[in-house]
């Protein structure tokens, strides 16, 4: 058994790692729990962003926050070109997941061929920074991360509790005709939202690009637990997402901790199946 | 005239439920639209709130073609539907589902006289206004889809076989309610299969049968007639 400092130690990088989940889910969950759209570009998009911010920040360099000032508004347009198609073609929820699955590839091939498949890491100052607390020691960019993560989810939680758009977009998930038929121009609230998903992958790769190693394939490396992750913090709901992402992020950290790293994988669908047999009423 | 149906179709796919019927509502008038099951009055009323797009005739509200006016636009207009089996938004709260009646700007700016109007109706609603609409009763989800509509501040309230799974009493209510909003002013369509209370409540009714009108006139009249005494009333 470790001791209690390297446990600890674990829990706090956990729950800070559990933050890029939870931004990677927030705009998953509120595109698939709202606009019934699963939206699997997300993560491409997450990773162009970040090559982005890589090239900007090696070739020109540009600082990761003028980076990504710059890199939100292109992702933004690129969710809403996204976003005309489902609309103009009537996409459903099935055939979002397989029409964004091939956006993915093409976008991972389109990465490829630009950055080649070579592993690309952007050094910054940053990445070695970090605040020692008592015994722990809490790296500066994912903190940042997670209180970027944190503003957003709490933030857009607010917005869709509090103002009448928000109000809007959660009544026509429940029943898009009767929405409308009290007003709500559904189809323009969509663009907004999609829109919106698109910069929180701009957002969440900047951060990728500043944390992580770039390599074309790494899209894929999050799909399977960030989806856990956006299950269990249900759909549509910002604040479960970031939640459930730090809890997922958590137990990988503990459980890698305990047993060994090759333990980690496993550990989020098992709270996944666990969550779900549970079936607890916030569920 | 208020609302002017004329010579509607209205269909779904290839199949055509509502032939050629014309119908008017006048300001401050309740209008009863009866008939059996699958007469086709839940087309008719769906189509009036906009959810169903017309295949001929013209539909006109206040002077303004609905026809190419896109389903959204019909509240702003001053049309207020309560649907058939009532379809809340059922994890959402009391207060927010009231709040979505108040959606577009011009009901919005009155939205605190609105509720407190429809709190004035049902007082109950008050009390659960925090609750989800989804564990509400029956008539309470009743009320909220009523109250829902008249946050709109709507001109004529559609309303879609509103004492269907209600307890009689309960009933009684929700008709001496449909009077109240006349008294406020707005008018009402009322399609309904509880023809009894129905023709009672209304200035006029129609009769639907399988897609068409084959009759119409003043409810004591309707009641009058033998088809209507045999057909509806078993007497």
């Amino acid at each position: 058994m470790p001791s209690g400092t390297l446990l600890g130690q674990a829990l706090i990088s956990g729950v800070l790692a559990g933050g890029m989940y939870g931004l990677l889910a927030l705009g998953l969950s509120l595109s698939w729990g709202l606009l019934r759209l699963v939206n699997l570009s997300h993560f491409a998009l997450a990773f162009l962003a970040a090559y982005l911010t890589y090239e900007l920040g090696t070739t020109y360099h540009v600082a990761p926050w003028w980076a990504a000032a710059m890199v939100v508004p292109v992702m933004l347009m690129i969710g809403l070109a996204q976003h005309w198609l489902f609309d103009r073609f009537k996409v459903n929820e099935l055939a979002s997941l397989l029409i964004t699955f091939s956006f993915a590839v093409i976008l991972e091939v389109a990465i490829q061929l630009y950055w080649t498949a070579d592993y690309r890491r952007f050094e910054t100052h940053y990445s070695t920074m970090s605040i020692k607390v008592g015994a722990f020691y809490i790296p500066v960019l994912e903190l940042a991360l997670c209180m970027v993560a944190g503003v957003l989810a709490w933030g857009t939680w607010l917005w869709l509790r509090k103002t009448y758009v928000g109000k809007a977009l959660r009544a026509a998930a429940e029943d898009a005709d009767i929405a409308a038929a009290y007003g709500v121009d559904h189809k323009k609230l969509a663009y907004l939202l999609s829109g919106m998903g698109a910069a929180y992958a701009a957002i969440a790769g900047t951060f990728i690009a500043l944390i992580a190693t770039l390599a074309p394939a790494q899209i894929w490396a999050w799909l399977g637990v960030v989806f856990a992750v956006v299950i269990i913090g249900r759909l549509g709901n910002p604040l479960g997402a970031l939640l459930a992402g730090m809890l997922i992020g958590a137990s990988e950290s503990i459980a890698m901790a305990i047993f060994a790293p090759a333990w980690a994988p496993v550990v989020s669908f098992s709270v996944l199946i666990a969550i779900l047999l549970w079936d607890p009423e916030w569920l | 005239m208020l609302l002017e149906a004329r010579n509607l179709h209205i269909g779904y796919g290839d199949a055509t439920a509502i032939w050629d019927v014309s119908l008017d509502v006048d300001a401050g008038e309740i209008v009863s639209v009866i008939g059996p099951n699958g007469a086709g009055k839940t087309t008719l009323i769906n189509a009036m709130a906009g959810l169903l797009r017309c295949r001929k005739g013209e539909l006109r509200f206040d002077g303004t073609d609905m026809t190419s006016v896109r389903a959204h636009g019909y509240c702003g207009h001053g049309i207020a539907l309560v649907p058939e089996g009532r379809r809340l938004f059922a994890k959402m709260s009391v207060e927010e589902n009231l709040e979505l009646g108040c959606y577009l700007a011009a009901a919005r700016v009155h939205r605190q006289q609105s509720l407190d109007r429809v709190y004035g109706l049902f007082p109950i609603l008050r009390e659960k206004r925090n609750q989800p609409a989804g564990e509400l009763s029956g008539g309470q989800q009743q009320m909220v889809a009523i109250g829902r509509a008249l946050m709109a501040r709507p001109r004529i309230v559609l309303f879609d076989e509103p004492s269907l799974g209600l307890a009689p009493t309960i009933v009684d209510d929700m008709f001496d309610i449909i009077a109240r909003v006349r008294q406020d002013g707005a008018a009402v369509l009322l399609v309904e299969q509880n023809v009894l209370k129905a023709l009672d409540v209304a200035d006029r009714a129609y009769v639907l049968e399988q897609g068409r009108i084959v009759s119409t006139g003043l409810p004591a009249d309707l009641l009058q007639q033998p088809h209507i005494r045999e057909a509806y009333l078993g007497v």
